[in-house]
């Protein structure tokens, strides 16, 4: 299942495992980083293909991000290696995932056949500005993240009383991780000023998925996501926070077969 | 051996019930202008008397949105002191490069002061604290890169003919022709702060330019600091001079021992634990993922994590007693770390204007000529 992809000079850490059309699974900053378990439920109809971002596990190149569309290029590179594009392509893309996603959909619309958002970046509104990610100590951002405190992701992080005490090399990792988010999201602050005259070229079915309890991004941007991507639909889950893949997977699963019945 | 009397220009009101952080969030609704005037003229004045005092030069440097020291523009202190003063270097330690967009206007602010000052600019240039890549909204992991290129294109605007181009990564310009020049040639001198990464400690050491070691340390973490940058300094085929190492550290010198610490403890604890608390933010890629690393696996060695005074002697966090038990403590510092230049902080926290002006007095005539002595003492000695 795990593979290791070379592009030029860069190296990217994937799993694959399933058969049937191909959907590529784009992680965001935090908790989804690991193959889940809901991953295993789509493996019966779709081959998913989770790369890990530049910066991210053993993907090289974070430190030569520069901005959104460096990743786009990158995802177009990994769709083109992998063979993706040879049939119609799922991508389901969360938070940071989900704005490549939106980024690759917008620019690329005849790459992407099918979409699902869930709770993604890029959009920036004034009245309810996101979250702050960078910074802040894993229990505190637990608490932001997660509408559950008892989820065990979440109760894992809130365990971290001082970064100091984790392995060297999971410290190490997830700098690394924060850095290569840092390069495309410290300002403009996880968006692109141009995202919005863009989403409407999209051209993909597409699903947004979101938390009625997100803190991060607060649901307003699912409302914002679905006007502008013509032909999208929303749904809110209640009792969820930003990590819905985490928190309720179910309603992913019921949105990803919605969309390719 | 050079004395130098450091300001950071604190604020001492922060109210009682306030817990917060004193960076990035700090509320500025904290800082009332009308105290403002009073506090700015004081520090002022305390600049200006250090001259008088006998210092080879005044010391301020460079901080955003935080009440640790409220100068975001160092050089506009830097003017004043450049006609108010007389004789004194003017150090400004230093300027934030990477938050000048384009760098050329330090270029330009440093020489106005050079020239304005007759030639007493020392020039410092800094990659900004941590917090401020959140104050200013800059890609902290940019922090490096810009800060090199920036440093290239300052010193080139110095040293090159103008008009000239440059076509940095991250700054572009066609027309590189500042006015006026600073008067010292080929370039006032530079100063580079330094938190122990080895990469700066190289940059120093080959440019020859003077090192300072960032404070508030454990001593073990300045013994280290300068002994790796002595060592870069070999490697570049000469012996670092002491006066190109700076040695930053919190003094306070009264009658004895006990009324010293007596008068000075509660406005050192108020500075170390409600004007640090933030400072030690390090956003994403602002240091490499490695240093970061070694340097929350350090924390127990800076003193905002330091609780008992019996810690900050052990330490050498603070220089406080009798001008004797100063000058036993100092001496034994400056041989340890093999440092020339001396930055003594004689005002911290709230330490009101009466102490600040006895302890800068007392430093200056019971603590300077001795060390100057001893030092001179020591020199003939080697030679």
């Amino acid at each position: 299942m795990n593979e290791t992809l070379v592009i030029g000079r860069e190296t990217v850490e994937l799993r694959r495992k399933g058969s049937g059309a191909p959907l590529l699974y784009l992680h965001g900053g935090i908790g989804d980083t690991d193959w889940l378990p809901v991953f295993d439920e789509w493996t019966t109809r779709f081959s998913v293909v989770q790369p890990l971002h530049p910066g991210f596990g053993a993907s090289t190149g974070g430190e030569r991000l520069d901005g959104i569309e460096d990743l786009v290029f990158h995802y177009l590179d990994v769709i083109v290696h992998l063979g993706l594009d040879r049939s119609p392509l799922t991508i389901v893309g969360a938070s940071f995932g989900g704005w490549i996603a939106a980024e690759l959909a917008a620019r690329y619309p005849a790459v992407v056949s099918r979409l699902l958002l869930v709770a993604p970046a890029g959009l920036w509104i004034d009245e309810a500005p996101p979250n702050e990610l960078f910074g802040r100590e894993p229990g505190d951002l637990a608490a932001v993240l997660f509408h559950r405190l008892d989820h065990p992701v979440a109760a894992m992080m809130t365990a971290v009383s001082d970064i100091a005490s984790l392995p060297e090399h999971l410290i190490l990792q997830q700098f690394k991780a924060m850095e290569a988010l840092a390069r495309v999201a410290w300002n403009p602050y996880f968006h692109d000023p141009k995202l919005e005259r863009l989403l409407p070229r999209v051209r993909a079915k597409t699903s947004i998925v979101w938390g009625a309890e997100d803190r991060f991004f607060p649901p307003l941007y699912g409302q914002r996501f679905a006007e502008l991507i013509p032909g999208a639909s929303l749904h809110l889950v209640p009792n969820t926070g930003h990590l819905v893949v985490l928190e309720c997977p179910e309603e992913v699963t019921r949105q990803l077969l919605a969309m390719t019945n | 051996m050079e004395f130098y009397f450091f300001h950071l220009m604190p604020w001492p009101h922060l109210p009682e019930d306030y817990h917060g952080p004193a960076w990035i969030r700090c509320p500025n609704e904290l800082y009332d202008p009308e105290r403002g005037v009073g506090a700015y003229n004081r520090y002022i004045d305390e600049l200006v008397y250090a001259e008088e005092l006998g210092f080879d030069g005044v010391c301020v440097n460079e901080h955003h949105a935080n009440a640790y020291g409220n100068m975001p523009s160092p050089n506009l202190i830097g003017s004043i002191l450049a006609r108010q003063t007389r004789r004194c270097k003017i150090a400004i330690v230093g300027n934030a490069l990477p938050l000048y967009n384009p760098p050329i206007r330090v270029a330009e602010e440093f020489a106005m002061i050079d020239v304005i000052s007759g030639g007493r600019l020392i020039a410092g240039m800094v990659v900004g604290g941590g917090p401020e890549y959140y104050s200013n909204g800059l890609n902290p992991a940019q922090a490096r890169e810009r800060f090199y290129e920036a440093h290239d294109l300052i010193v080139q605007a110095w040293t090159r003919p103008g008009p000239f181009v440059f076509n940095g990564k991250y700054y572009k310009l066609r027309y590189v022709n500042p006015w006026p020049r600073p008067l010292q040639k080929p370039h006032p001198p530079i100063w580079i702060p330094g938190a122990g990464s080895l990469e700066t400690m190289e940059f120093v050491a080959r440019r020859r330019y003077a090192y300072m070691g960032i404070p508030y340390f454990h001593r073990r973490v300045f013994e280290r600091n300068f002994a790796f940058f002595r060592e870069a300094c070999e490697k570049e085929g000469y012996t670092a001079r002491p006066e190109q190492m700076g040695w930053l550290c919190p003094i306070y010198v009264a009658e004895n021992d006990e009324i010293a610490r007596r008068e000075y403890e509660p406005h050192f604890w108020y500075f170390a634990k409600r004007l640090l608390p933030g400072i030690e933010t390090s956003p994403p890629g602002y240091t490499t993922a490695r240093s970061a690393v070694k340097l929350i696996t350090a924390r127990s060695d800076f003193l905002l994590f330091v609780d008992t005074w019996e810690q900050v002697v052990e330490g050498r966090y603070a220089i406080v007693g009798s001008p004797e038990t100063v000058v036993e403590q100092m001496t034994d510092m400056i041989q340890s770390l093999g440092v020339g230049s001396i930055l003594a902080l004689l005002q911290v926290g709230t330490l009101p204007a009466d102490l600040t002006r006895r302890n800068m007095e007392l430093f200056a005539r019971e603590v300077m000529p001795r060390l100057q002595a001893w030092d001179a003492q020591r020199r003939a000695q080697a030679a």
